[in-house]
């Protein structure tokens, strides 16, 4: 257990009787295949079909209606649901592309009604729920591709538990298979971008990126890092050639030709998805949609990032503030608020007050879009700067991760599913070095817990816990197994902090117990039921806290240690 | 480089302490191209195999809470409504009424007709819940209940009262015919998943509801004992079988064989003998005191004045009924003794073969678990009063012969598949047909096609091929037609006629089987 040593690797040497230092295992590379995990977890997603699904079902089933019943033009422009369509073009096409599939029995059941509020049965349940297990192919399709495409034992072995842990990942389960979305699909086109970058085929991660764009555009916080690695690693030459003259140079810096081909094929992507809403001249409807900034700063249930814990403390200084009479005055004093407010009742019991009021705040100084637009920026362009400097893959990733990073924990109305964006890039680099799986068990355990308040029904309950539960013990133990050791080893704070780490982790499991309790005794105990916001509360800030200190942990590593992000090392 | 080069080393020599553990699990297995074995191989080295047992009982809880989301008997189907409603109605009426009152109460609706053990069980599953919420159980009031509330209640009990003791059984089981037989970890925890996921149980428990995992791990509880050779709490634990379901009773006649053939003296005869009584005495003896109560509790679970078989089930009288309508020619009393004497014959032959090799042999575990499956099944095939459900009996010892020979996957897998099927009436009233597919693909898949249908013998493969071909083109007649309006029951005939057939083959082999057993 202590060497997390590649054990097959002593087998195969022993086996093949090489004591010496001339291994030849690196010549034969098993093959691992993703295949039997698909199709046992195609049995699990097959049973959950008829389980609770959420609105977002009712979402999609309106964007197939629109898209098949209704000319391009008025894609954008229909609003006689309130689901309208608001992800970019290509989800659009390729919903109307699913709607050619649809059989007359679940067109009689309503599918393809555009109505204020779906009317459907179990057909039309059974055929979304299967276009998303379908759909989901892509992933498991482009993480094979991962898979194969490494060239020694040890990084096939590394490569098929990143793969393994991300086919399997409870988030998307829990989203698409239970809640419904199609995450699987497009975080497959993601996948594919950053193999690509991997196999430096940097035409073809430029191409998937931009196709990911226009399905949905929350992929934008990730634009920042695509760019940069794409820009320095495909377009520019920073190399000064002292035998050239100053001016050639100065224009050999551009790789000229792979600009021109990079950027008609990003257009090219970006002319066929908007290109028919440019003719209707409706580009204009096209962004109102897709950027609506009417929202409030947290989502319904607050999703756990910097502005949870802002908005918790706010609560508390309330609290302070009515129950100390003696805090009035300083309190008062340092964050001049407006103390009416306060008084105000319906403002303090709401949960959200984005929806009620324009007032988020009551104590603490009110949080602008413009604020968490510049905060979110300052940090990806803090983790673009080593990616500029050294443009290799684990940069890219690692710079990927960092904006997903940002953006989470800083941008404007995050929903807690936003978390797969940090989970999924930072799956690839966990096994390149032990310190990271700290950052990495913080980050997929609280950002995984924290989407099950997304499922509220008590069948589901077992289905969501137990996996996710399951998951964990799997990939922690795999991930150890398998994981390279620093080169030089860690001293005692090391071992402290991962044992912190497992402590914090562990305390997840009381959180959860304690508020399944109330939950469970809610209709016994009236009080409960008023502390319904408490509940969301432990969760945002439970897991916030947890989020907040993964991105601490693993920004450390990223501008501090070299020897991780040196591949030629 | 080279230091981790040293590190792998160092850890080689390391778990080289741990060899004699990896010698076994490295041994050849026939699982080692099943796709079950690939998911598992991870958790091969001895190191690592507690993480496998996390993994199998986690998976097999997944397993059930997913099941768990679809229908279950008698939902929405005023005013009897089913299973469901009687397991509910049970814990209503023992937490609100005196135990005098338990076999009595209102015995035209869901009258309680299992022994004490269940009215213990339900009474204490019924206390939790109503400091849940009392109006799952309110008396009389809460009749046909229904909600997601109340149906995730009831089944996280029934998994509760599968984990605390089916599961760990099974577990315990494997664990122990491993060391006996030399079977490799990965095997052991092979059989043990394929055994506790297989689709009938899941699907009866946890789909249509009932608790028959409780009376199956008290029996596999009994089943370590006598393997043990400690016959006293073997009976104790049988006890705890008879008196959770009167089903398991048909384990009762080897039970006996098989202590008879073991004991050495008088006196050990006379310690099980009084261990069952003062075991039955201390189960029964909340009612003992009233000769009334003892009586009532014993024609509530024995209902001889009930018909031949009950619904339509895959045995010898049911299928047969078809043929010669016995109910119309002979009077029920005479169909109970006819019942009883073709039991009694059909168990005869096998039980003398049985008790003069285990008296002889030193090996006796192949011939115990033989023995159980042969009665437990002969008991489907021939008794009076057998329900469907019943046939999940002897499918755990049949399913238990992997761990006296993991070769024997095709015959078990393919007596279990037909298990299942022979449950799809049911399973289709209740609304889990999806389910049934998917956990019967599921078992299946599992194994992999190379073992179900690795070839044994021309007869075999006839045998094997042949039924799985008949439960295709079933499914298919079923899903593609109704049947007349003449024989609304034609195709459940024609499913408990296959059903039949494969059942009274599998029987044939076992006799055989035990026939051939070396001393």
């Amino acid at each position: 257990m202590s060497a997390p040593a590649n054990n097959e690797k002593t087998k195969v040497a022993v086996s093949s009787k090489v004591t010496t230092e001339a291994p030849n295992y690196a010549v034969r590379v098993k093959k691992y295949s993703l295949f039997n995990i698909w199709v046992i977890s195609l049995t699990l997603k097959v049973l959950l079909v008829i389980g609770y699904h959420s609105t977002d079902f009712d979402v999609h089933r309106n964007w197939l209606a629109i898209t098949n019943k209704l000319p391009v033009s008025e894609w954008y422009l229909e609003k006689t649901s309130q689901w309208t369509l608001d992800y970019p073009p290509f989800f659009a096409y390729f919903e109307w592309i699913l709607s050619q599939f649809i059989p007359k029995f679940v067109r009689d059941d309503g599918c393809l009604d555009v109505v204020e509020v779906g009317n459907y049965g179990m057909p039309t349940v059974y055929f979304q729920r299967l276009t998303v297990i379908v759909s989901e192919i892509v992933l498991f399709l482009s993480l094979q591709w991962y898979m194969d495409s490494s060239k020694t034992h040890d990084s096939s072995r590394r490569s098929f538990v990143a793969a393994a842990s991300l086919s399997l990942s409870p988030g998307i389960l829990i989203i698409d298979h239970i809640h419904f979305q199609y995450n699987g699909l497009l975080y497959g086109f993601l996948v594919l971008a950053i193999v690509s970058a991997k196999l430096e085929k940097y035409l073809m991660c430029g191409f998937w990126f931009a196709l990911l764009l226009c399905f949905k555009h929350i992929y934008l916080y990730l634009a920042p890092a695509v760019f940069i690695y794409l820009l320095r690693a495909y377009c520019l030459n920073l190399e000064f050639n002292s035998k050239k003259s100053a001016l050639n140079n100065i224009l050999g810096l551009v790789k000229w030709g792979n600009l021109l081909t990079l950027g008609s094929v990003v257009i090219a992507v970006f002319v066929v998805a908007f290109g028919p809403f440019v003719y209707y001249n409706e580009i204009p409807d096209v962004l109102s949609r897709l950027f609506p900034f009417s929202r409030g700063l947290t989502h319904a249930y607050w999703a756990p990032n910097v502005w949870a814990i802002y908005s918790f403390f706010d609560r508390l200084l309330i609290q302070v503030y009515n129950r100390i009479p003696l805090s009035q005055f300083p309190l008062q004093k340092i964050f001049q608020f407006d103390p009416k407010l306060l008084k105000d009742s319906k403002l303090v019991n709401s949960s959200t007050r984005g929806i009620v009021g324009d007032i988020e705040f009551l104590i603490l100084p009110t949080i602008t879009p413009k604020l968490t637009f510049l905060l979110t920026l300052f940090y990806q362009i803090m983790a673009l700067i080593p990616l500029f400097l050294q443009p290799n893959f684990r940069r890219f990733v690692g710079a990927l991760t960092l904006c997903g990073y940002s953006s989470f924990l800083f941008g404007w109305h995050v929903h807690e599913k936003a978390i797969l964006i940090v989970i999924f890039p930072m799956t690839f680099l966990v096994s390149q070095d032990k310190r990271l799986l700290g950052p990495f068990n913080l980050l997929v355990t609280c950002g995984y817990v924290s989407l099950f308040p997304l499922i509220f029904t008590c069948n589901e309950w077992l289905v969501k816990v137990v996996f996710t539960l399951l998951w964990y013990i799997i990939f922690h133990f795999n991930f150890r197994k398998v994981v390279r050791l620093p080169k030089k080893l860690e001293g005692q704070s090391g071992i402290i902090v991962d044992r912190v780490i497992n402590l914090y982790i562990l305390g997840l499991i009381p959180m959860m117990t304690i508020t399944t309790l109330m939950d469970i005794f809610e209709h016994k105990f009236e009080i409960l039921k008023k502390l319904e916001f408490l509940k969301l509360m432990i969760y945002s800030v439970y897991c916030g806290i947890g989020i907040i200190s993964s991105w601490n942990g693993f920004s450390w590593l990223y501008f501090l240690d070299e020897a991780i992000w040196d591949i030629e090392a | 480089m080279a230091k981790t080069k040293k590190k792998a080393k160092g850890s080689g020599s390391q778990s080289s302490t741990h060899h004699h553990h990896q010698d076994s699990s490295t041994s050849h297995s026939i699982f080692k191209n099943s796709p079950v074995h690939d998911l598992l191989h991870n958790f091969e080295k001895a190191p690592d195999q507690w993480a496998a047992r996390y993994v199998l009982v986690m998976t097999a809880i997944l397993l059930r809470a997913a099941i768990g989301l679809g229908g279950y008997s008698g939902k929405a189907t005023p005013p009897m409504f089913g299973d469901f409603e009687a397991q509910r109605h049970w814990m209503e009426l023992t937490i609100h009424l005196p135990i005098s009152q338990w076999y009595w109460f209102d015995l035209q609706y869901w009258g309680l007709d299992y022994p004490p053990l269940t009215a213990y069980h339900s009474y204490i599953i019924g206390k939790i819940g109503s400091f849940i919420n009392p109006d799952w159980f309110s008396l009389n009031a809460s009749r046909g209940i229904e909600g997601s509330d109340i149906k995730f209640f009831m089944r996280f009990m029934s998994l509760v009262s599968e984990l605390v003791l089916y599961i760990p059984a099974v577990l315990t089981l494997a664990n122990l015919m491993g060391k006996k037989f030399n079977l490799s970890r990965m095997d052991q925890i092979i059989i043990s998943l394929l055994t506790i996921n297989q689709a009938h149980l899941v699907l009866i428990d946890h789909g249509h509801f009932q608790f028959n995992s409780v009376m199956l791990g008290f029996f596999i509880y009994a089943m370590i004992e006598l393997i043990n050779s400690s016959y006293v709490i073997a009976s104790v634990w049988f006890i705890g079988c008879i008196n959770f379901k009167q089903m398991g009773l048909y384990y009762s006649t080897f039970i006996f064989v098989f202590i008879l053939s073991q004991l050495k003296s008088f006196g050990q005869l006379v310690g099980v003998g009084v261990t069952v009584i003062l075991s039955q005495a201390v189960v029964l003896s909340p009612f003992i005191s009233d000769p009334k109560q003892a009586l009532q509790i014993l024609y509530r679970v024995f209902p001889f004045n009930r018909g031949l078989f009950e619904d339509k089930v895959a045995n010898f009288w049911c299928t047969t009924n078809v043929l010669v309508k016995y109910r119309e020619i002979v009077a029920p009393q005479t169909l109970s003794k006819m019942a009883l004497i073709t039991t009694v014959l059909s168990i005869l032959p096998m039980n003398i073969l049985l008790f003069i090799k285990l008296r002889k042999t030193k090996n006796v575990i192949p011939g115990l678990i033989y023995g159980f499956a042969g009665n437990s099944l002969a008991f489907y095939l021939f008794s009076f009063q057998v329900h469907e459900k019943s046939i999940l009996i002897p499918l755990v010892p049949s399913t238990l012969l992997l761990l006296v020979d993991p070769s024997l996957i095709d015959i078990v897998q393919w007596i279990n598949n037909v298990g299942t099927f022979s449950l799809y009436p049911l399973l289709k009233k209740d609304d889990l047909v999806l389910q049934y597919f998917v956990s019967n693909f599921l078992i299946n898949w599992l194994i992999g096609r190379k073992l179900l249908m690795k070839s044994r013998s021309m007869v075999w493969d006839l045998i094997i091929k042949g039924s799985y071909l008949s439960l295709v083109v079933y499914h298919i007649i079923d899903y593609t037609s109704d049947p007349p309006a003449r024989y609304p029951d034609l195709w459940v005939i024609l499913n408990i006629s296959i059903s039949f057939a494969a059942f009274a083959l599998f029987w044939l082999w076992l006799n055989f089987r035990i026939y051939k057993l070396k001393v």
